[in-house]
């Protein structure tokens, strides 16, 4: 019996290298679609892994028996072996590549709906901001449109900043509206200037030459 | 070659000023009739502070700087007889910060420039006289000193 195996040996290792390389196609098929499950896979060749060694040892020399397979299972992987042969390290660094390959495959995948996230909270974060900022002016950051370039104010009291976000080729008017009603003061009663003049309501940032981050003076009338 | 440096710095200095300056303050480089920019020339405005006679004001402050600036200061004018113990009659500002040879460094900026004779303003320094007028008042007379501030800040009410 020991003879008899130690001779098939070959001919069943190589048997056992051709369905590795189908599952080694699909892979590369299966590049791009993102329904690859890498730690099944993983299991499924450390099994493989093992039963090679068990052959290698030659306590099983079942060859077709998958039943037994499935018994073992759920017992941990065997410890790893150094003493392999030649061809069987041969084998198992094949299987690292595969596995690395594998791995990589996923990282890219995983690294790739990182990114798609990280996108969208980053949108969401903005349209959030800029709502809390805009408050009244929600009626159309929601569409943003290439040929409307915007532009962020700050527009400046005694006691600090505001930051707001309008068209560039919008009217003055509907921002001071807008900060009039956010400060609760009666429009009438204030002045907005920007490098020392005082900006009609019918100017534009544009028109004006404002840049981002370009600052209002808002001051209060006495009377 | 050190106009180039001058006219960058001017530039830098511009920048920041557009993007953050205390309130009330102005400070914009001189634009021709034509809308070119002159960098060396700067136009400001400094509010008078509040809770002092200077309140309510806002002083024309012109800086002109020379192809040497940030070695040199550039000169601070005030509108000719500013009231001011530290004025010149010419409505040049004394300020040791603006002196080549004493408090200049090439490091402070417009808004220290603007910051600091906003409060040269309500704090003369008697030690460094610059016109008769408004040295001998506030030194002799505090009463018409103030009468004085205060009349002139009327002179200058807000751009509005």
């Amino acid at each position: 019996m020991e003879e008899c195996a130690e001779e098939f040996e070959p001919l069943f290792d190589y048997s056992r290298v051709q369905p590795l390389d189908v599952v080694c196609l699909d892979d590369d098929g299966s590049d791009s679609s993102p329904v690859l499950s890498p730690k099944r896979k993983k299991i499924s060749d450390s099994e493989v892994e093992r039963e090679e060694k068990e052959e290698k040892n030659g306590k099983v020399i079942q060859v077709v028996d998958c039943e037994g397979d499935d018994e073992e299972d759920w017992l941990p992987p065997p410890p790893k072996v150094s003493s392999d042969s030649q061809r069987l390290s041969e084998d198992s660094t094949i299987k690292e590549l595969r596995l690395k390959k594998q791995e990589l495959v996923s990282f890219a995948q995983s690294a790739g709906e990182v990114l798609r996230a990280v996108e969208e909270s980053v949108k969401r974060e903005f349209n959030a901001s800029m709502q809390s900022s805009l408050d009244s002016v929600a009626e159309q950051p929601s569409k943003p449109s290439c040929e409307r370039p915007k532009i962020i104010i700050s527009i400046q009291d005694k006691d600090g900043l505001k930051q707001f976000r309008v068209y560039m080729d919008d009217k003055f008017e509907r921002l001071f509206k807008m900060y009039a009603e956010k400060v609760k003061l009666d429009l009438q009663s204030l002045v907005f200037c920007f490098d020392g003049d005082k900006i009609s309501p019918t100017a534009t940032p544009d028109g004006l030459g404002m840049e981002d981050d370009d600052i209002i003076e808002v001051h209060v009338k006495s009377r | 070659m050190s106009g180039g440096i001058a006219r960058g710095r001017l530039a830098e200095e511009r920048k920041a000023w557009r993007k953050n300056h205390p309130h009330g303050f102005v400070a914009k480089p001189e634009t021709g009739p034509d809308g070119s920019v002159n960098l060396m020339v700067w136009h400001c405005t400094i509010p008078g502070k509040s809770g002092t006679d200077w309140e309510g004001g806002f002083y024309p402050l012109t800086l002109h700087f020379s192809e040497d600036y940030p070695s040199k200061p550039p000169k601070c004018k005030f509108p000719q007889g500013f009231f001011h113990p530290n004025v010149y009659p010419s409505g040049t500002v004394c300020l040791s910060i603006l002196n080549e040879d004493s408090g200049w460094r090439p490091a402070i900026t417009v808004k220290q420039i603007l910051v600091g004779i906003q409060d040269l303003l309500d704090q003369p320094n008697p030690a460094d006289p610059a016109q008769t007028d408004g040295y001998q008042l506030y030194m002799q007379e505090p009463v018409e000193y103030k009468r004085r501030v205060r009349q002139q800040a009327k002179q200058y009410p807000p751009l509005v």
